[in-house]
This record gives structure tokens, C-alpha cells and sequence, in this order.
């Protein structure tokens, strides 16, 4: 397939913003992205997808005297893009005008390229991905006698260019790369089945954890839980696992988030200068990582990225903002626009010394969260609960496997009770965090 | 020229060039779905968007492979590649066995509603957010924010196979929710409400954008006077209507017909066995009038079906997509799914629900010593191989000596679903459908689906809060 190059995409986002402006937009903003994607999917001997496709999308802002209106479309043919621009601009006249929507005042005066991009990724040969996800798949099948089937091996990547031009005049574009693996085997023991999920992701193909590392981990998490107990309820210390503990900063983002702050849907209003944190709660926001998968030059308005101390010790600093929720709320844009509304770049919580096994030995009594499921609907009294499995820890060593309990606090609890940070915080995603215990946690069972 | 996006011959071109190496069958599906939206805040229209969904995708079958790719250049050229990109999975060099096809369109019944020309008043759409903007503020004079949106769509699909179907469907979507932000000096809480369906906006003439604001108002209410959840084992009686999230979890995504072909699933080899108590009966209907996850045709051209999942506790079958049906030699229950063009179909539910029981619900209320009461649930998720799923209550109340009383924040149920299915002890005779607002997510693509269920009585199940009766450490 072809490849893709920052000058097309540069070209169809000045294409749109002229198309805007001569439409009757005061002032129109155009990411383009343009990204060739490959994924496969083993299972046993076989492989089991193949998908292969050059994606494009656009991303259109415009502002008519103070009301704004966006267009998301794969239609760039000319007559269909004009048709789309129009009728977007059209939907702007039932806008309300607000004196405070449009363009940033600044734009990146700089564009790094960050390490985002490997060349290896896009040389890499259809064959050899699909010769190592069979391999994962043996692999997985080879750790225990107990996994007799899985849900599948997966490699995917992608190599993508990003495009902004806007009717201010500035125009920018880098490219990146990002590839991930995973795996999830099924084991079962009597006439119990587990499926257990691990996974790699990065920009660079070199840094992805390897193969063995991947299906060993998968392995352990699908037969480790066997002869799992429900624990009867209580309150005692939580070690949530750094993915799970990623998750909860998947809600902390919600919360820090002007975008969310702004609409009521927060339980940090008001918050800002205050103590949410115990000591050992220090929160970063970072968009100019070398070479981590939250990173970017600029964000989804052309703002410069950046580092941002959102919590210092357990004292919350500021919220997150874009353009538009920063006049809103009378601060700056922290660069955190992604196009739309308000997202994180690399959101980290800042690792300790101690290791997940020191941490660990270090708890006389309490549990290991490796595992939850649910999601958090509603930010606004900011209550955490959820599903979860792990073990039983006693005298400092996991005692037991559980499963069927659920874990419950609020938020601001919980942070207040971050009484130990591990030093495993690893970037496989944007929003990431190293495992952590809170002091205590109600956990309901039997 | 299947309206203005390609010629239809192109259709039957690529499928031949699909298969030009070997596999047993090919489609293209091809796509373009037109949405916009508005949003309210801070009492105003705050925005608009527009969205443009269009290209065709590719897939060639062989064996239980699948290769797939797609395109949004729909120039010849690019096309053509996409076809041989998805014919990569075929690997015997074999030369194809479709030949040309003849491609006729098909009709098929529809079961959607309201004005099908796919034109809108954008004037109307604001008028119905800022009345319920109005609504809920004027509600309680502790709701402190209201949030609205309106979001309508119309997608047009073609579906064409190496089989030599043919068909058309154009599928409208409209959808009004309301959230709704209360506070007094201490508590915050929040309340949503969303309805709509395959239909147009006339719908909004009947439920009222009044109604879905103040039920959005009340519960953000409920919430700000809400006490902790309790935590532990207890009876939970579920609200008809939206506790149908229990169905979807517990028991219809077990029954996917990937999962059961892979043998990851629970329910896996199990059709015939006892797998709830003989009080359940479960439905999956793609024919239902209006309802968001009804369809005429699926993803993959079948005709929408009313299923039986599960009648008096025993499992009749899995919701089939081709693939899948084809390896299990069985016919596709026309359950296949996706996103978008750019994505494989799967098997997914449409419209899940249960029918009515014999029990009235003040019977199934005062049956129940202590237990919670669930009126609605605001998501859930389930794990396939174990059958644990969790949801989280929505809007939740204590019952206490059979009555209904204080409500409880946030709480997370969480239990096993072949184990609480066999816990139900009471069905209601009050079965419906539930709002239409809900979405489901699998495998990274999300698609519209309905939920509807009876109240229902479970006899035991794990409450998820954090107010412990015995006391903070035993």
C-alpha cells in the first residue's frame, strides 16, 4: 500500500479551511489524519483476521461570529467535503454566539518530532507479524497444561500523519508510529474458565515488551486465580496493580478535566489549592515525553504541549484545560485540546522506590486488586465502585486467590489514603500510573 | 449508481477480484451514515457538529479466517486494492468460485419509524433541548447544571455477497438525553435520562422533552439525598424496563455466537441444558418497531430476527453471524454486526428482553425482608469465560421489611450470571422496553441496542457500597 506523507494531510486541512473561510466561516481550524493500519489476529495454527486499510478522517472547527460548529468526515472527495462544510456552517446559525469560543490566542511556536515515529514499523514485512502472533499463540499454549484455548494473539500497528492548518495562519503536521501485542488465554481447571488478557503497546517496535515476557504474564493471570474465594466483607488495605491502578487515573483525568469541571460533572470543584492527596499523590500531565504514546508536539488546536504538575504531594495545582475551557474558567490552556473537548496526554502518577513485591511484604493483611470490571458513570459525587479479583494478602504474602467481591469509596478517600506508591509505572498508554495502596477500603463479599 | 457512491457494478467487480485467491465467500459493505448533533450548556446551544461516515469495506472467508480491508477513496484503484489487501487471507492460490455474479437488489420489511427522507429542521431540535433545559431547572432549585443533546443520524447501507445477495437498508437514529447536576451544601449527584429510537423526531411529540428532563432532575435528586450503598449479600429486586442491563450481562453476551464457537464462553456446548431458573425466558429481537437495536437487515444483509435465547430456563440458542453460523452449520440469526465500514461484523445482540411473569410487583416488594431495589442500571460488563459481571445501579433504593426506602449512591452489583439467573424467584407481569438511549461495546465497536425486562426478583446477589452492618473490622 502507499504511504502516507505529512504533505498530503497538510494539504486537504488548508483545503477545508479555505473551503470554510470562503463559505462564510470568520475563522476555521482543520486536522486531517491519515493512517495506514495493519492487524492481525491468531488463534491455534490459524490465522484467524487479516485486516489491512489506509484510513482518513477530518476534523473541521468553524466559528461564525461566536458560534461554533465541527465536522468529523471520510469524504474528502471535493463536491463532498463542500456539501459537509456547508451544512456545517449552516447548523452554526442555531448556535448560541459565545464571546469566548474560537482559535487559541497562541500556537506552538515549535514542533519537535519526539521520537514518535519508527521507520522499522512500516518496513516490517506482512509475513514476519503474522509468523510472530502464531508464535504467541504457541507460546501462551506452551506455559500451562491448563490453557487449552484462547480468544486469540494480536499484533496491530499503525503509521500515521497528523495535520493542523487554520485560518490564523499556522499550519503544522508530524508523524507517528505505534504498534502493540497482546494475547488472551483461556484456561480451565474442572469446570472452571478463566480468559486472561495482557498486552504491549508503544511507539517504537523496539520497546514493546518481547513475545516470551507477554504470554508468560498472560499465562500466570489466567491460571493464577484458580480456587478463587469470595472474602466476606470488610475493610482493609488495597494494592491495586498498576493496570488497575491506571484505571483510577482514567478517573482522576475525568475529574481534572475543565471540560467536566465546567459542566458540573466533577467532585474537584472548587478544589483547586486544596489538599486531595496524602503526601505520596504527585500527578503529571505531560505531552512532550520522547517517544511515549501520550505524546505530541501540539494538541488538537495547535497549543503547544507541555508538562503540567496537575497534584504536588496531595495538593491539587489546576485542572486540565483546552482554549475554550480556559477563558471559561479563567485560566490558560495547559495544551490539553483534543479537538473536541479536554484530553490527557501522557497523565502519570510519579512512580515510588519500592517495588509491586516490597510493597506487598510490607502489608500484614489486606488484598492485591490485579483485576476490576465496571466503569465509573457518574463524576459528579465522584463514589468508586467496582467488581474485582486478586489475592489475599497475610503476614506480607499473597495468602489466597478471590474473586466475586466488590470494592467501594469515594475518591477523595481514596487518595487521601495512597499511603505507598510502587516504582513499576510503565507507558503503554496515555493515561498510566504505578500500583499503589490505599490504606483502607471497604470491600463487600460474604 | 447506488446513490451517487459507486456504481453497483463495482460491487460484483471487487467480490470476483476478492476471491481471485481462493476462500469460500466474500461481501462489501458499503456505507455512508450523515449525523448531526447539538449540545446544550449553561442554558444555551453550545455547539453543533456534523459527521460523514463513507467508504466500503472488503471481507473474504476461508476456513474461520477472515481478511479484511477498507477503503474511503472510492476510486476504482483504491478499491480494487482494498479487494486484494482482504484477499491476503486466502493462501491456496486457488482461483476463486464465484465467478460473476448477478446482483439484484432485494426489499425487505421495515420496522423503523417516522419521515424516512432523512431531512431535518435543525430549528426543532434546539427548541426541544431548551425546553428541557427549562424543565429541569425549573424542576428543583438545587439542580445546578443541565446538559442536553440531541443527536439524529441516517445510514444508508448496501450489502452485497459472493452468495448473491443484495440488499439495502436506511437506518435512522434519533436520540434526546438529558443530564442533570443537583447539589445542596454538601452532596453532589447526578441523574440522566435519554430516549429515541429508529425514528424521527416527531417522536419527541409524544415523550416529551419535559418528561425525560424532569426524570433526569429527579434522580440527580435522589442521588444528592442518597446514603451509602450497603455492602454484602442481599435480596435485589430489579425495575422493569432498564434492569433489562441484567439480561445483557448476565446471560446475552455469553451467548454470542464467537465466543461459543471458540469455546470461551461459559454457556459453550450447553444448548438444551438447564442454565437459569424455569422462571427465565430471554429474547433477542432485531423486529422490534423503533427500537434502536432493531434492524431490517444486520450488518451482514440477513433479515433482523426474533430469537429465544432461553424459554423456562433452558437454553434454545446462540445469536449467529455468518462466519460463525457457517462453521457451527447452523443459519445466521441475522445477529451480525459493526461499527462502521471499517470494521469486521461480529455477533452482537439487538433488542434484549424478558416477557412478563405472574407476580405484581407490590407481591415481589413485600416478599423481600431486606434487600435493594434497583429501578435502573446506568452500564455494566461482563467477563465470558467465568460468566462475573458487575453493573452499576443507577437509580437504587434500600427495601427494608418489604417496603421501598431510603435511596443508596452509586452502588456496584456484582455476581455470576448462570448462578443469579437460577436465584430469580419472581417474575413480574409488567414487562417493557426500556428507554431507548443504551449503546453496546465489544471488542472496541459500539453499536445501539435495546434492553427490556419485568421486575424481577433475585434472591441473593453481592451489594458493592461501603456501609458494612458488622462493624469496620471482623
Amino acid at each position: 500500500m502507499a504511504r502516507v506523507t505529512e504533505t498530503q494531510a497538510l494539504e486537504i486541512a488548508d483545503r477545508a479551511v479555505v473551503e470554510a473561510t470562503s463559505s462564510g466561516a470568520d475563522a476555521a481550524e482543520a486536522t486531517v489524519s491519515i493512517a495506514k493500519r495493519f492487524h492481525v489476529e491468531a488463534r491455534e495454527t490459524v490465522v484467524s483476521k487479516l485486516e489491512q486499510s489506509i484510513a482518513k478522517s477530518l476534523h473541521l472547527r468553524v466559528f461564525v461570529d461566536g458560534r461554533k460548529a465541527s465536522l468529523t468526515t471520510s469524504d474528502l472527495s471535493p463536491n463532498g467535503l463542500r456539501g459537509a462544510i456547508e451544512r456545517t456552517i449552516a447548523r452554526a446559525g442555531h448556535v448560541a454566539s459565545d464571546a469566548l469560543a474560537g482559535l487559541p490566542d497562541e500556537f506552538a511556536t515549535d514542533v519537535p518530532t519526539l521520537e514518535l515515529y519508527d521507520r522499522h514499523i512500516e518496513s516490517r514485512g506482512g509475513d514476519e507479524k503474522i509468523e510472530e502472533t502464531l508464535a504467541l499463540e504457541r507460546l501462551i499454549r506452551g506455559a500451562d497444561a491448563r490453557i487449552v484455548n484462547s480468544s486469540g494473539s494480536h499484533y496491530a500497528d499503525a503509521s500515521s500523519v497528523t495535520a493542523i492548518a487554520n485560518s490564523a495562519g499556522f499550519a503544522a503536521s508530524y508523524a507517528s508510529t505505534r504498534a502493540s501485542r497482546s494475547t488472551g488465554p483461556v484456561a480451565v481447571d474442572g469446570t472452571v474458565k478463566r480468559t486472561a488478557h495482557y498486552g504491549t503497546a508503544a511507539r517504537h517496535f523496539a520497546e514493546l515488551e518481547g513475545s516470551a515476557a507477554v504470554a508468560q504474564i498472560a499465562a500466570r493471570r489466567a491460571v493464577e486465580l484458580f480456587g478463587a474465594k469470595k472474602p466476606a466483607t470488610m475493610r482493609v488495605p488495597v494494592i491495586f496493580e498498576r493496570d488497575v491502578a491506571s484505571s483510577i487515573l482514567d478517573d482522576l483525568f475525568a475529574a481534572i478535566s475543565a471540560a467536566n469541571v465546567a459542566t458540573g460533572n466533577s467532585w474537584l470543584i472548587d478544589r483547586v489549592g486544596t489538599r486531595i492527596g496524602s503526601g505520596c499523590v504527585s500527578v503529571v500531565d505531560d505531552g512532550r515525553l520522547e517517544g511515549k504514546l501520550g505524546s505530541s508536539p501540539f494538541d488538537g488546536e495547535g497549543v503547544a504541549t507541555r508538562r503540567t504538575v496537575v497534584l504536588e504531594e496531595g495538593l491539587l495545582q489546576t485542572f486540565l484545560y483546552d482554549t475554550y475551557y480556559a477563558r471559561k474558567l479563567g485560566a490558560m490552556s495547559t495544551g490539553n485540546s483534543n479537538g473536541s473537548g479536554v484530553g490527557a496526554n501522557n497523565l502519570y502518577l510519579e512512580p515510588g522506590t519500592a517495588s509491586l513485591e516490597e510493597l506487598i511484604a510490607a502489608t500484614p493483611r489486606g488484598i492485591l486488586v490485579l483485576d476490576t470490571i465496571g466503569f465509573a458513570t457518574e463524576h459528579a459525587s465522584g463514589t468508586y465502585s467496582r467488581g474485582a479479583r486478586g489475592f489475599f494478602i497475610e503476614g506480607g504474602e499473597l495468602a489466597y486467590p478471590i474473586d466475586e467481591f466488590t470494592i467501594a469509596g469515594a475518591y477523595v478517600d481514596m487518595l487521601a489514603g495512597i499511603d505507598a506508591v510502587a516504582s513499576d509505572l510503565r507507558f503503554d498508554g496515555g493515561v498510566v500510573s504505578p500500583s499503589f495502596r490505599v490504606a483502607e477500603m471497604t470491600i463487600s463479599g460474604n | 449508481m447506488l446513490d451517487g457512491i459507486v456504481e453497483q457494478s463495482v460491487l460484483a467487480r471487487l467480490i470476483d477480484r476478492a476471491l481471485r485467491r481462493g476462500g469460500e465467500f466474500a461481501d462489501v459493505f458499503c456505507e455512508r451514515r450523515n449525523t448531526q448533533s447539538f449540545r446544550l450548556q449553561d442554558g444555551r446551544i453550545h455547539e453543533a457538529t456534523c459527521g460523514v461516515t463513507l467508504g466500503i469495506g472488503i471481507r473474504v472467508i476461508a476456513g474461520e479466517s477472515a481478511g479484511y480491508a477498507y477503503s474511503d477513496d472510492l476510486s476504482l484503484e483504491a478499491l480494487m486494492q482494498a479487494a486484494d489487501a482482504a484477499a491476503l487471507i486466502a493462501r491456496g492460490g486457488a482461483s476463486g468460485n464465484a465467478g460473476r455474479i448477478d446482483l439484484c437488489l432485494e426489499s425487505v420489511p421495515s420496522w423503523y419509524g417516522g419521515d424516512r427522507d432523512g431531512r431535518s429542521d435543525s430549528a426543532r431540535y434546539v427548541t426541544l433541548l431548551e425546553r428541557a433545559d427549562v424543565a429541569a431547572r425549573a424542576f428543583d432549585s438545587r439542580v445546578v447544571a443541565v446538559n442536553a443533546h440531541l443527536a439524529e443520524e441516517l445510514q444508508d447501507v448496501w450489502i452485497a455477497n459472493s452468495d448473491g445477495r443484495f440488499v439495502h437498508d436506511r437506518r435512522p437514529m434519533i436520540t434526546l438525553g438529558v443530564q442533570v447536576v443537583a447539589s445542596d451544601t454538601k452532596e453532589r449527584g447526578s441523574g440522566y435520562a435519554g430516549d429515541g429510537g429508529r425514528t424521527s423526531i416527531a417522536y419527541f411529540d409524544a415523550c416529551s422533552p419535559e418528561s425525560l428532563a424532569s426524570d433526569a432532575a429527579r434522580i440527580a435528586l435522589v442521588n444528592v439525598s442518597a446514603i451509602p450503598a450497603p455492602a454484602g449479600e442481599m435480596a435485589m429486586v430489579v425495575g422493569a424496563g432498564g434492569g433489562g442491563v441484567l439480561l445483557h450481562e448476565a446471560v446475552g453476551h455469553g451467548l454470542e455466537s464467537d465466543f461459543n464457537r471458540r469455546g470461551t464462553s461459559l454457556y459453550s456446548g450447553r444448548v438444551g441444558e438447564r442454565v437459569a431458573s424455569e422462571l427465565v425466558t430471554i429474547y433477542d429481537d432485531g423486529n422490534l418497531p423503533e427500537e434502536r437495536g432493531s434492524l431490517n437487515v444486520d450488518d451482514e444483509g440477513v433479515t433482523g430476527q426474533h430469537k429465544v435465547l432461553v424459554e423456562n430456563g433452558v437454553l434454545h440458542g446462540y445469536m449467529q453471524d455468518l462466519l460463525n453460523a457457517r462453521l457451527m452449520g447452523v443459519r445466521s440469526t441475522g445477529s451480525g454486526r459493526r461499527q462502521s465500514f471499517r470494521f469486521l461484523p461480529q455477533p452482537r445482540m439487538c433488542n434484549t428482553y424478558m416477557p412478563g411473569g405472574t407476580s405484581t410487583v407490590e407481591e415481589i416488594l413485600t416478599s423481600t425482608k431486606r434487600g435493594i431495589y434497583a429501578k435502573s442500571f446506568a452500564g455494566g460488563q461482563v467477563e465470558i469465560s467465568k460468566g462475573d459481571f458487575v453493573f452499576m445501579v443507577g437509580e437504587g433504593y434500600l427495601i427494608e421489611d418489604g417496603k421501598v426506602t431510603a435511596p443508596v449512591k452509586n452502588a456496584t452489583i456484582v455476581g455470576n450470571g448462570p448462578e443469579a439467573m437460577t436465584k430469580v424467584t419472581a417474575v413480574g407481569n409488567d414487562s417493557r422496553l426500556a428507554r431507548r438511549h443504551y449503546t453496546c461495546g465489544k471488542g472496541g465497536q459500539y453499536v445501539p441496542v435495546g434492553v427490556g425486562m419485568p421486575t424481577v426478583k433475585i434472591s441473593s446477589i453481592t451489594v458493592g457500597g461501603t456501609h458494612t452492618e458488622r462493624g469496620p473490622r471482623d
